[in-house]
């Protein structure tokens, strides 16, 4: 049994390196969703195409290809990555695709009535999105939100491509040393489930405490 | 005669093929209270719109306190507002809506405090203490740390009452705003409005359906169709002696429908 804690301890290294990619990727997926959604919904064109396009381009090809991309080819216009920041940028620019659809959604879902509401008082459009509009989305937007940092968490395991041990890698560094499968990839799978658990719970809270005093309004 | 502080002069507005304002012209004096009745279509709400820059207009002109709405001058020619030129004009004006719209995420007291904060700069304690001084004239002051969600449609519409009075402006729109109220519960906010007509100087515009409270309150009455004024007068005049057969046959079929006049 001895031995095992060794290899228990690499899975753990491997967890931590996965937690800082779901995190520092959720970060980069959120700033990209909130200025891609409201460049689509924004009065210049030029913001709304561009919105467009990223948000296509992302949601149109393979994240595999897009890490690829980030480690392998950008090295050739200049830009040399560390594996970690190549698997962040693929990551937070892919799911920040699909965000970027929830933010646009989850703001059009606010009623009519208060962006009059907003004119009325004579507010600007800054100050009507900021205080009024997206407090109202943001209790819309944090289910999915929710479920998109999950799909991230799960997506790091593909970052064991361009060689960045995570979790998945380390379980398969195990597994050769080792010729055994199960124990491993029990343990990862355990560990992908707890941290799942973990954010869901998180943002059931977060939403509960956001949607107090809304009772009836936002369910 | 002092100066009008609303002058709509052949006013046009359509929505797509549909015509709501045909060359639509009156004046509202400072300090009047007038009440806009008539068939739902007929454009009546529409005119509060555009007044407060919800909607825009076809053709026209339109003046508010001496100065253009939807224009602004430039080189001795008129050019379309724009948006800091509408910002100015929106000071002078405050709506209350038939659905009361309240910001559901903020208190009562917040809902009342904000614009003051955010357009006028208002500090924050100089704000709290208006807005409960308004609060307590519509009767609201104990629910101040209440959220909208937790009150009933009346004292929602008092509470947007408050709001729209805390920009202090010089001309207030009533949209219908007992329509989506409880029957019984009507009079407190036509109250809040009697108390608000006799203690300020404001200009009041009221599309209502409540013919009663429109006889009382107003000052003069209009009677709207098809998007043009087929009958204006003191309420007696309209409500007793309506001299068109479109205005009678109108309060005919409001009295029908157990409506008092």
């Amino acid at each position: 049994m001895g031995q095992w804690t060794g290899y228990i301890g690499l899975i753990l290294d491997g967890a931590l390196v996965t937690i800082q990619l779901t995190l520092m990727g959720s970060i980069l997926a959120l700033a990209m969703a909130f200025v891609a959604g409201l460049a689509r919904l924004s009065r210049f064109v030029a913001a709304r195409v561009l919105a467009t396009a990223y948000i296509e381009f992302f949601r149109g090809t393979s994240i595999f290809v897009q890490l690829f991309w980030a480690y392998f080819v950008l090295p050739f216009f200049g830009i040399a990555l560390s594996p970690l920041q190549a698997g962040i940028l693929a990551l937070g620019l892919n799911v920040g695709a699909y965000g970027a659809e929830v933010v646009r959604g989850a703001v059009q879902s606010v009623g009519r009535e208060q962006y009059e509401a907003c004119i009325a008082l004579n507010l600007n459009r800054w100050q009507s999105m900021y205080r009024v509009i997206l407090p109202q989305a943001l209790l819309v937007m944090l289910p999915t939100f929710g479920n998109n940092a999950i799909e991230l968490l799960k997506a790091t395991a593909v970052v064991s491509l361009i060689s960045l041990s995570d979790m998945t890698f380390q379980a398969q560094v195990v597994r050769a040393q080792t010729g055994n499968t199960l124990v491993p990839f029990a343990t990862i799978l355990i560990l992908y489930f707890a941290m799942a658990s973990a954010i869901s719970y998180g943002v059931r809270g977060l939403e509960r405490r956001m949607a107090r005093g809304l009772d009836g309004v936002r369910t | 005669m002092p100066s009008p502080m609303i002058e709509i002069d052949k006013v046009c507005k359509s929505f797509g093929e549909f015509q709501v304002l045909r060359d639509l012209t009156f004046t509202v004096a400072p300090g009047e209270k007038l009440a806009l009745i008539g068939p739902s279509g007929s454009g009546k709400t529409t005119i509060l719109r555009i007044l407060m820059t919800l909607e825009t207009i076809n053709a026209g002109h339109i003046k508010v306190d001496g100065d253009h709405l939807w224009h602004k001058p430039a080189n001795g020619n008129l050019v379309p507002a724009d948006e800091a030129h509408l910002h100015l004009m929106r000071a002078k004006i405050g709506m209350v809506f038939q659905l009361f719209n309240l910001f559901p995420h903020m208190t009562v007291l917040r809902n009342v405090m904000l614009a003051p904060m955010l357009t006028k700069r208002t500090g924050r304690k100089d704000a709290q203490s208006r807005a409960m001084d308004l609060l307590d004239m519509v009767g609201m002051a104990d629910k101040a740390t209440s959220m909208p969600a937790q009150l009933s449609g009346c004292q929602k519409q008092r509470v947007a009452i408050a709001r729209a009075l805390a920009l202090s402006p010089k001309i207030m729109l009533f949209d219908e705003v007992t329509s989506a109220l409880d029957p019984e519960l009507v009079e407190e906010v036509l109250n809040v409005m009697r108390k608000l007509a006799a203690e300020t100087d404001m200009t009041m515009l009221l599309v209502t359906h409540e013919m009663g409270f429109a006889h009382d309150f107003a000052d003069r009455v209009l009677f709207f169709d098809g998007g043009k004024i087929v009958e204006e007068g003191k309420p007696d005049e309209i409500f007793r002696h309506p001299k068109q057969e479109r205005t009678q046959a109108f309060l005919r079929k409001i009295i029908a429908a157990g409506h008092r006049v």
